[in-house]
This record gives structure tokens, sequence and C-alpha cells, in this order.
């Protein structure tokens, strides 16, 4: 398609604004061809605003933006500051930017609140400094506010505790917010616990946090030396100055206390040791699945993100970009958009976004989709990083990401404060004085090799953090096949972050049999189970593989299942109260021990009828709350001496879930199965839909499509002949582990 | 209150507002197939919005359609009679240019930010969503399955994500803003072919629509362009909007509503006037005393002073037709959602019972006027409001002259407004209550 570059720069002060008059006649005269896209006009010129950058004899830098086309003035204070490691006290540095405004000079937060509303002005503060705005004519009175907050906030004790009380509702509430769990924890497992960026403010660390902290802090790294006063908008230099000098001249660096301890290690006196950011993170050896537990939740939050090392001055990082652009960083057309909404369905919306950061980059992809598709977006994602470094993206994918971020610098340049953030950025991030001048020369002549080199040097899709915030059940086992810790293939971890530990309270009030036997009796108790003696139950089964059609018979002990897909049998199983007989496509053959066990137990419409013919014992494991439930476990142990897990709702009575080991693929894997949707049949009530997942057959959902009660069968229905035995060995992947040969063990 | 204090408050309010010396330009007209045109010039950066406001909202639906219009502006990016499936942005982005849309009660908003050289292909694609747009069947399943993890992602998997739903629904018993613009999975698995056809051919017609061109352009240039585009597409028939009146509400309606969240928090729904009319202003200034800034009174006592709130907020829905305004805080600490109520219920009173101060009006003035001019401080932003005040409000002229109908209100209006919209029997009430464990 023939469109021209989006902008070009022009260095000069006044911009070309090239009118389209000349290709006027010919639109007006000729019969209009709608079949194609009409041809672009010349390209406009793009041009960055003019700054000026001044210095303050006490060190304070100011940068000026004039553009008087609207009556407004933006003010922005910040300050220079290297990340520090909270710690223990996680979250002090967000609370004293919110107390800045809590009281300062002789003005209690009131008065502040009171003063920038009464001028319609805004004003927010943060850790790093403040952002204000007002009219021209009310910019006065702003600056009075502005410099009594930065320069002498006093941090009232009433308003430090009310404050943290603040603090701590906020942090309840992110703990029930999906999309702020997915971002809080992200940074930690993107960054590490033991970085200022993964940092976690709990209630535990707001518990730590004091007034002398917020003191200290503000004495520490609130200093005219490291300090930028920056006016954008209706302003003239001279004023910006006069204003500069009135609320900031006389603002002499404190002397803050600052000894080192015998290690070297810098103390500040109201905050103990400041240990700034050291060593930035980069992306670890393996790939970890991160779950934080929401079960029935209506989506699960996708976050893969790995950190980067990656400065803004590298000049790289512009190819970066550009790499980021097409994976999926904000435009409708990037890959992953493309892939997981439009082609695929699964999401609202997948954006990849690249933080090129000057103390520790990050690259983070994230996504909402439903509980059903979670590994398969997981898988997409994956996929397309890996096409990013393993194939050149094509030539109009190329052209289209350099066009719309050349579309987007040249919006971007409608607000002043642009200017201002560029000036602001070519300082702090030491980039050349050019840098923004350059920036669509450069972004034009970015080849598709520079976008692989990029792809392969800033995507990490094996060394990911994979962090799931979403139903647990539903997406473990799917999950865990993209990790490579083999220890804990999904590293299950707390609201706060924290390493999941389940905590079970101890019942004493009744036993594992009552459990069990009011369950039954909640279904509809032992005569009417008893009296659906011939029961026929066809379910439909979908998920991972093909779909499969399981009918099984019911008759008294006596039980036969048979699985189709489409119209062939792939596996029947009859069981004549006393031996099971497996036929599928590998032959067949009797079951015995573990097999026949299990036989057994699914031989009734309601298994635990006959639990005491089959169990060795029983326990209760403890009650425990889940999600919105609380729970019972069970631990049963098999005759065979393998054990089952079963947990049951407090309230319902109902079976939850079932959870028992399975040996397969060289190693033991925990199959799942979650009950629900009961219904009635015959007078007793039977779970439609049953989510099997963490088993050989991967993650199943069936469904009840049809019952027949006394279904009539042919004689000799559930008879079994056991064939001969075949001679011949049994395949080692079959064997139970302590049979398994063990290569050499290394220490 | 003594009248004094009334005469010098209307003094005051009287005062022009400064906003007017700032005037935002435009010219409008009508195509003869009455699209209507409204064009606004501003140089200072190479960039134009194109923008197109269709008068069919979530309103316009039938009760078994619901979330119809929202799907359908999903659907209206598939293409057209020249415009492949995905080509669409394909072709804003390589020119580019960023390009969105929204869908609310009243209104369905296309609009695309472009370089300036690029303002004919905007001209083109929304000339050509109007004229001839198509969708083929994996499109309709593919936005289908995208709604509904949109509607997820926005009101299912958000803490007190369905707030206004839960207001809504019974607020309303027969006009259609008892359902949410989102609408209802199984009203859109229920569409068909016959339905888009109608819908398209009904409501995306240029005499109900409005096209606005504003950024770095020549009016007389931009209006032949315009012309060439969009004068041949064939008028439709006129479109009535719904007529159905909302009987008043005549009693509290109470609930309860259990999320998973830990905060509870309460949310009131009051029944009000149009968005136009000078009682709709007038909450909306009720609104602002409660809630605009942090010195406003609801901010001050509830979060500050008694520390009940970690979050409180009051604003009203712009519908065209009698809608709502609603009042939300989330409890700070440990407070009960009847002890935040009671806080809430306590400002909601003082609205009727003290009058607005000097102070107050002072600020109110102070922040509409800066909020006019950021408000207008973009081509994108300006282009929005100017579409807004003609298809809502019936008058562009709006874009400047709105504040005044704020400024005009009296501290006796806004007291009346209060008494007689600020009553229990005009509400609805919902306790958001932690999901019980049992």
């Amino acid at each position: 398609m023939a469109r021209s570059t989006s902008f070009r720069t022009h260095t000069s002060l006044h911009a070309a604004i090239l009118g389209g008059a000349l290709l006027l006649p010919a639109l007006m005269t000729a019969q209009l061809d709608r079949s194609h896209p009409p041809l672009s006009g010349p390209a406009p010129d793009v041009h960055i605003g003019h700054h000026s950058i001044a210095e303050l004899p006490n060190g304070m830098h100011l940068i000026v933006v004039e553009d008087h086309k609207l009556p407004l003035v933006s003010v922005q204070v910040r300050f220079d500051i290297t990340p520090v490691h909270q710690a223990e006290k996680a979250g002090y540095v967000d609370l004293f930017g919110e107390l800045l405004t809590a009281g300062a000079g002789k003005r209690s937060k009131a008065e502040i609140d009171r003063s920038v509303d009464a001028i319609g002005a805004t004003l927010y503060t943060s850790g790093d400094g403040l952002f204000a705005s007002a009219l021209k004519k009310n910019l006065e009175p702003l600056m009075a506010v502005v410099e009594d907050v930065i320069t002498k906030p006093t941090f009232p004790e009433e308003e430090v505790k009310s404050a943290l009380v603040r603090a701590r509702s906020a942090v309840q509430q992110r703990q029930e917010d999906p999309d702020g769990i997915a971002e809080a924890v992200g940074k930690l497992v993107t960054f590490g616990s033991g970085h200022p960026y993964g940092e976690m403010t709990t209630e535990r660390t707001l518990g730590q946090v004091d007034r002398s902290n917020l003191e200290a802090y503000h004495r520490r790294f609130f200093r005219p030396d490291n300090c930028y006063l920056v006016f954008v908008g209706d302003i003239t230099e001279k004023e910006a100055k006069a204003l500069a000098k009135e609320h900031f001249g006389k603002w002499k660096k404190s002397n803050t206390p600052v000894t080192k301890d015998e290690y070297g290690r810098e103390v500040v006196e109201g905050l103990g040791f400041v240990v700034p950011m050291g060593r930035p993170s980069v992306p670890g050896k393996v790939r970890n699945v991160y779950v934080v537990n929401r079960p029935g939740a209506a989506q699960s939050v996708i976050r893969i993100s790995f950190p980067l090392p990656l400065i803004p001055k590298d000049l790289r990082a512009q190819q970066a970009q550009v790499m980021n652009t097409i994976l999926g960083g904000g435009i409708f057309n990037a890959r992953l958009m493309q892939n997981l909404r439009e082609k695929n369905g699964y999401t609202y919306g997948c954006y990849s976004s690249l933080d090129v950061d000057r103390f520790n980059s990050a690259l983070v992809v994230s996504t909402s989709v439903r509980t059903e598709v979670t590994k398969d977006a997981v898988a997409e994602i994956l996929v397309e990083m890996e096409r990013m470094r393993n194939e050149p993206v094509t030539k109009e994918e190329l052209i289209l990401a350099k066009r719309s971020m050349m579309g987007a610098f040249g919006r971007s340049l409608e607000d002043p404060r642009t200017v201002a953030r560029f000036a602001l950025n070519t300082r702090l991030n030491d980039l050349p004085a050019d840098h923004y001048e350059t920036y669509l020369k450069r972004l034009d002549a970015i080849t598709a090799e520079q976008v692989k080199e990029a792809a392969t040097a800033f995507l990490y899709p094996n060394e990911a953090n994979i962090l799931v915030v979403g139903d647990l059940d539903q997406v473990k086992s799917g999950l865990a096949a993209f990790s490579t810790n083999k220890e804990e293939p999904i590293l299950r971890l707390t609201v706060d972050g924290e390493r999941w530990k389940e905590e079970l309270k101890p019942v004493t009030d009744r036993t594992a049999e009552q459990i069990i036997e009011t369950y039954i009796y909640t279904v509809g108790g032992r005569d009417a189970i008893a009296k659906l003696r011939d029961l026929e139950v066809v379910r439909k089964e979908t998920g991972d593989g093909p779909e499969v059609e399981q009918t099984e018979w019911f008759s008294g002990e006596r039980y036969r299942m048979r699985r189709k897909e489409g119209p062939s049998v792939i596996e029947e199983i009859t069981y004549n109260g006393e031996r099971a007989l497996i036929s599928g496509d590998d032959g067949s053959g009797e079951l015995t021990d573990a097999g026949l066990e299990m036989v057994q137990r699914q031989s009734r419409p309601v298994p635990e009828v006959g639990f005491e013919k089959l169990m060795n014992g029983s326990r209760i494991l403890g009650s425990l709350s889940e999600g919105d439930r609380e729970v019972y476990k069970l631990q049963l142990t098999l005759g065979s001496g393998n054990s089952l897990i079963q947990v049951y709702d407090k309230a319902s009575g109902l079976k939850v879930r079932e959870v028992e080991s399975q040996y397969f693929d060289g190693k033991m894997n925990e199959r799942t199965q979650v009950f629900s949707d009961w219904r009635e049949v015959g007078g007793v009530k039977l779970p439609y839909r049953i989510m099997e997942s963490g088993g050989i057959r991967g993650t199943r959902v069936s469904e009840i499509s049809s019952v027949r009660i006394n279904p009539e069968v042919p004689k000799g229905f559930f008879d079994v002949v056991i064939p001969e035995i075949p001679e011949g060995t049994v395949p080692t992947e079959m064997l139970p582990p302590e049979y398994t040969p063990r290569e050499k063990e290394e220490d | 209150m003594r009248p004094t204090h009334l005469a010098l408050y209307t003094i005051m309010l009287a005062a022009p507002a400064v906003a007017q010396k700032r005037a935002i330009t435009y010219t409008e007209f009508d195509l003869p197939n009455g699209l209507h045109v409204i064009l606004h010039e501003d140089h200072a950066t190479p960039i134009v919005a194109v923008s197109v406001m269709y008068h069919v909202g979530s309103k316009n639906e039938t009760p078994d359609r619901r979330g119809f219009a929202h799907f359908f502006e999903h659907l209206l990016f598939e293409g057209s009679k020249n415009i492949k499936r995905g080509e669409f942005s394909k072709l804003v982005e390589n020119a580019g240019g960023v390009l969105n849309a929204n869908t609310n009660g009243d209104r369905t908003y296309y609009y695309e930010v472009l370089p300036s050289n690029e303002l004919e292909l905007g001209l083109w694609l929304e000339s050509e969503r109007m004229m001839h747009a198509r969708v083929d069947q994996v499109g309709v399943d593919t936005q289908r399955e995208v709604v509904k993890e949109e509607r997820r992602q926005r009101y299912e998997n958000q803490p007190y994500g369905t707030i206004t739903l839960e207001v809504l629904k019974r607020a309303f018993t027969k006009h259609p803003y008892q359902w949410p613009t989102i609408g209802f999975m199984e009203d859109l698995n229920a569409a068909s072919e016959v339905d888009y056809q109608q819908f398209y051919k009904r409501y995306y017609i240029p005499n109900n629509a409005t096209l606005v061109v504003a950024g770095d352009i020549t009016p007389e240039r931009t209006r032949t362009l315009v012309e060439s585009y969009f004068a041949k597409i064939p008028k439709g028939d006129p479109v009535e909007q719904p007529t159905i009146v909302e009987p008043p509400l005549g009693r509290e309606v109470r609930d309860v509503v259990h999320d998973r969240i830990q905060l509870p928090a309460v949310v009131m729904g009051y029944r009000i006037p149009a968005n136009g009319t000078p009682d709709f202003y007038a909450v909306e200034m009720l609104n602002r005393v409660l809630s605009g800034g942090n010195s406003a009174r609801m901010n001050t006592a509830l979060k500050d002073r008694l520390q009940v709130a970690l979050y409180c907020g009051a604003f009203n829905f712009p519908f065209e037709q009698p809608g709502i305004a609603m009042l939300f805080a989330i409890a700070n600490g440990k407070t009960t959602a009847d002890e935040l109520e009671a806080a809430m219920q306590h400002e909601i009173d003082a609205l009727a019972t003290t009058p607005i101060s000097e102070e107050e009006l002072t600020r109110l003035k102070a922040q509409l006027e800066t909020e006019f001019v950021a408000d207008n401080s973009r081509v994108a932003g300006i282009a929005h409001n100017l579409a807004n005040a003609h298809v809502l409000l019936g008058n562009t002229e709006l874009i400047n002259t709105e504040i005044d109908r704020y400024l005009s209100l009296t501290p006796a209006d806004l007291q009346r407004a209060a008494k007689t919209y600020f009553v229990s029997s005009n509400r609805v009430v919902l306790h958001y209550l932690p999901t019980p464990s049992n």
C-alpha cells in the first residue's frame, strides 16, 4: 500500500503545515473511486517545541516549555531518586507520597485541600514528587501550596494513623481484585521480592511503618540538588524563573545525618539502613508457573513477564520497542491481539508492554481469558514469542509498526507536557541531546533483521514467569506442562505473593465416616440409592483430545462402561461383581489390584455407599476456606494402600472434588475430579458435570446427556470372560515407581 | 437561610464565565441525506480526528436483544464492500493513526485520530462503514466470544464490577435503561442475520449520524471531501427514539448484593431528569458539592473526619432520557455498610437543609472553568464534545455555553433539587457485602 511516512520531524521552530489544497480539483470532478483507500497527502512536519533548562544556585534544575495556546500551566516537581529497598517496611514510600498533602508548613490537610479546590486546580503527589495544574491566573496560589508540600511536609501523627488504616483497607481491596493481584504479585515474580520493584505492600509491612520513616525519607531524598522543577504551558521563562526563585530559592539542602556502619551501609536516622537498588534483575534459568487461586473465578488473569538488561540509552531500546509493538504493543494489528482475540476469541484484549526503565526494564504480556482456554492462551503467547525470535517479521508488519509508532509520537506532541517529558527523560536517562529530534529518523531506519536481533536479545519465553490468577483446580494441570521447574511445576502463591500453605483447621465435632454419611443422606439416602438399582448414564466428554461418549450401566454390584469416539468403541470395562475385564485398542485383559479397586469404586452411581468394603481407613485432615465456602478435607486409604483425597462442602454436604494419585509418564500425577451441577435422578442427586484434570486423559469436562432408569440390557451383559494372559513383559512406564530401574543418582 | 446570603450568591453566579473568552469555533451543516457535519479547525498539531456518532444505543434495543447495539459496534470493524475483514484497523494503523469506538445507552461513537495528511482516509473509512458495512459469520462468531470476555473482564471479574448493572435493573422496570449496554449473552447468541440487517438499515443511516472532523484541516476543502464521500449514501427512514416513560419509583428499593470483596460498599441510585434539563445540572452540581475534590463534603466527612470510607464519589449518568445519579462508597477499616450508609445519608440530608456556602460556590465555579479548558485541550476530545452536544443535547453551541447552565443555578435551585431528587422514595440502595463463607 502506498502510504507515506506518517510524520517527519522538523527542527525549525516554525512547523511547516502542508495543507492538501493542491490535491483538491481532482477529487471534485472525477467520479469517486471507492474501491481503494485514498492516497495520502504529503507528510506533515512534526515540530518538537522548545524548552529551556536552567539551574538555581541551590542546585535545583528548572525546565520550562512555553505554550500559550491554552490558559493552563502545569507544574511538575520531580526528584531523581534511586529506588530503595523498603523490605519489611514495604509501602512507606507510597505512604510518604500520599501524606505530602496531609499537612505542610502552617497548613493542615483540610487547608491544603481547600486551597487547591478553591482555584479549580489539581495536585497529585507521589514518592518522587508531584504533578499540579491550574489556569494561569491561579498559578500563584497553587505555587504557594506546591512550595509547602515539597519543602515543609509535616506528617501529622493523626493523619499518618488514619492513612495507615486506609492503606490496610486498600490492601484488602487488592486481595479481592484479580487485576490488582496480578499487577502486584506479577511485579514480585518478575523482579523478585528482594528488589525494590518487586516488594509487596501487605498489612504486615504496613504495621512496621511509622511517622519517623516518612520524615527521614523526606530529609534524605527531597533535596534541591536532585530536584527538577518543570513548568509547561501559558507561562514565560521569565515568569517561571521568578516563581522558582520565589518558592524554592531559599530552600537549602538539609543536613541529613547520614552515617555508614561497619559494613559500609548507609544509615539514616529514622530509617535505619537505606539500601539503594543494587544490580538489576535478569531473566532466571527456569520457566516457573505461579498460580494465585481464585476458586470459581470468571476469568484467568494471565501475566507473563521477565526482567531485562536494557537501559534507555541503549540504541537497541528503540529496536526492541518496534519488536514489542509487532508482538503486542498496543496496536490492534499486533500479533498477540490478532491471535488471541481476532483469531481465537479467547479474550477482549492481549497486550505486551516493554517498559524500558533506567533501573530495571521488563517485558510483560497480560490478558484475561475464560478459564477453559487458560492453557491455550499461555501456549499461544509463548508461541508468538518464539516466532518473533525465530522468523523475521514481514515487511508489512514492520512498516505498520513503525508508522503507528511515528503516529503515536506525532500525536503525543499535541500535549505540551510531552516536550517537558522529553527534556526530563534526556537528563534522567543520560540520553544524547538530540535523542528525540532524531527519533523518527532512527525509527524509519530500523530493519527486520534488527527486530529479530532485538527479539533474540530481549524475549525470554523459556525463562518467563507465568502468573495466573484464576481457578487453580481448573487450570493447574494444563499449566504444569509449561513449567521447567521439575520440583514444583506449579508454585502456588497467596494473594500477597507469599508461598501458599494450606491452613487446615482441626475438626473435632465429627468423623470422616459421618461426613460421608451426611453426603449420602444429602444426595437421597441409602434407601433411595438402593432402589436405583438399574441405571444407564450417558456422558458427553470434551476437552483435551477428541470428544468421547461414555455410557455406564449400573446393576446392583455389577457394572459396565463403554467409551466411544464417534462410532468406534475405544474402551470397555465389564464387572460382574467379582472380576473385571478391560478391553481397548491394545487388546484386553483382567483388571486386578488397584485397577480392580478403581472399577469397584465407580461401579455404583454413588460410589460412597460401597466404601466400607473398599476402604482400609479414613480420617479428617481438617476444614478450610476455599473462596466463598468452607470445606472438609478427608483422606481415605484404599485396600491397595493407595489413598484418595475427598473434599466436601460444609454447607451443602455435597462432594466438591476428589484427588487421587496416578502413575504415568514416568512420574506420579494427581488426578482431580470436580463435581457440580447436582440434579436428581430417580430420587438420587448425581453430579451432572464432572471436570477431570491432571490424569492420563488430560483436562476433560463430562456432562450427563441422558439417563435411563431400569434400562433393558441383553442377557449376559455383565458376564466376564477372562482371556488368556499373553506372554511378554510389561512396559516399564506402566510399572509403579518402586520398580522403575533407576539411573545412578548424582548428588 | 437569610435572604442577604441568597442575594450575594446570585450575584456571584451571574458573573459571566471567563471560559466564554475561549470559545471552541466550528462550522456545521447538513448534507441533503440528513448527515450532520461539524468541522473544527486547529492547526497546532498536524493531526485530525474523524468521528461519527450514531444516535443509537442500548435503549434502542428490544428486550430480547439486549446488548445488540454494543455488539454491533464490534461488528462494524469487520469490513465493508471495499474493505476486507481485518483491513479496517490495518489501514488506520498503517497511516499512523489510532481508532476505537464506544457505546452507551444513547449513542455509538466511532473515531480515528490520524496525521492530518490522512484526512481523506478517515472520511473514506467512515463513509464505507455508513454506506455498505459487511460482516461474515466468522466475524460474528469471533466477536461474540470477544464480547463475552469483555463482559467477564469489565463486570464479572472486578470487585464491585456489577454496581451499575445491579442499580439499573432495580431503578427501571419499563425503560430500556434497565439493562446494561454490555447486554446478556443469551440475547447475543439468539441474534441472527435478519437482526444485523435490520439494525444496520434502521440506525446506521446518514440522517441518524453526526460526522465531526476536528484538527489540522481547512474547512472548505474538508467540506468538499465530506460531500464527495458521504453525499451519495441514501437517507433512511426517520429514527424514532423510545417513548417509554418510566413511572416514578415511589418507594425506596433496598437490597443486599454479595460479591467477592472484603470491604463492604454502599451504592445509591437516585432517579433524575434527563441530561440537558436544568435539574440535571442542579443534581450534577450537588454531586460536585459532595465529591468534587478533596475538600468536598462527602470526602472530608467520610474519608477525613469519620474515616469510614476508603473511597466515595457521586456522579450523574448523562442519559438523554431521565436517568440516574449514583453515589458510591467503599468502607474503610472495620466500618459496616450500615455505618457507611448513615454517614452518607447525613451528607445527603445536609444538601436539603444547609445551603451551599460561598466557599463551595467559588470552588465549583473554578473547577468548572478549569475543566472546560482541560476537556477541550485535544482535538479528539473536542470532536467528542461537539458530537455529544449536537446529538444528545440538540445544540452544538452547548460545547461553549453548557458551563453557563451550571453557573446560572442558584443555591436555592440546588437546595430544591436536593429536596426533590435526593429523597429515599426516589432511590435504590444496595449494600455490597462479602459473600458469606458459611
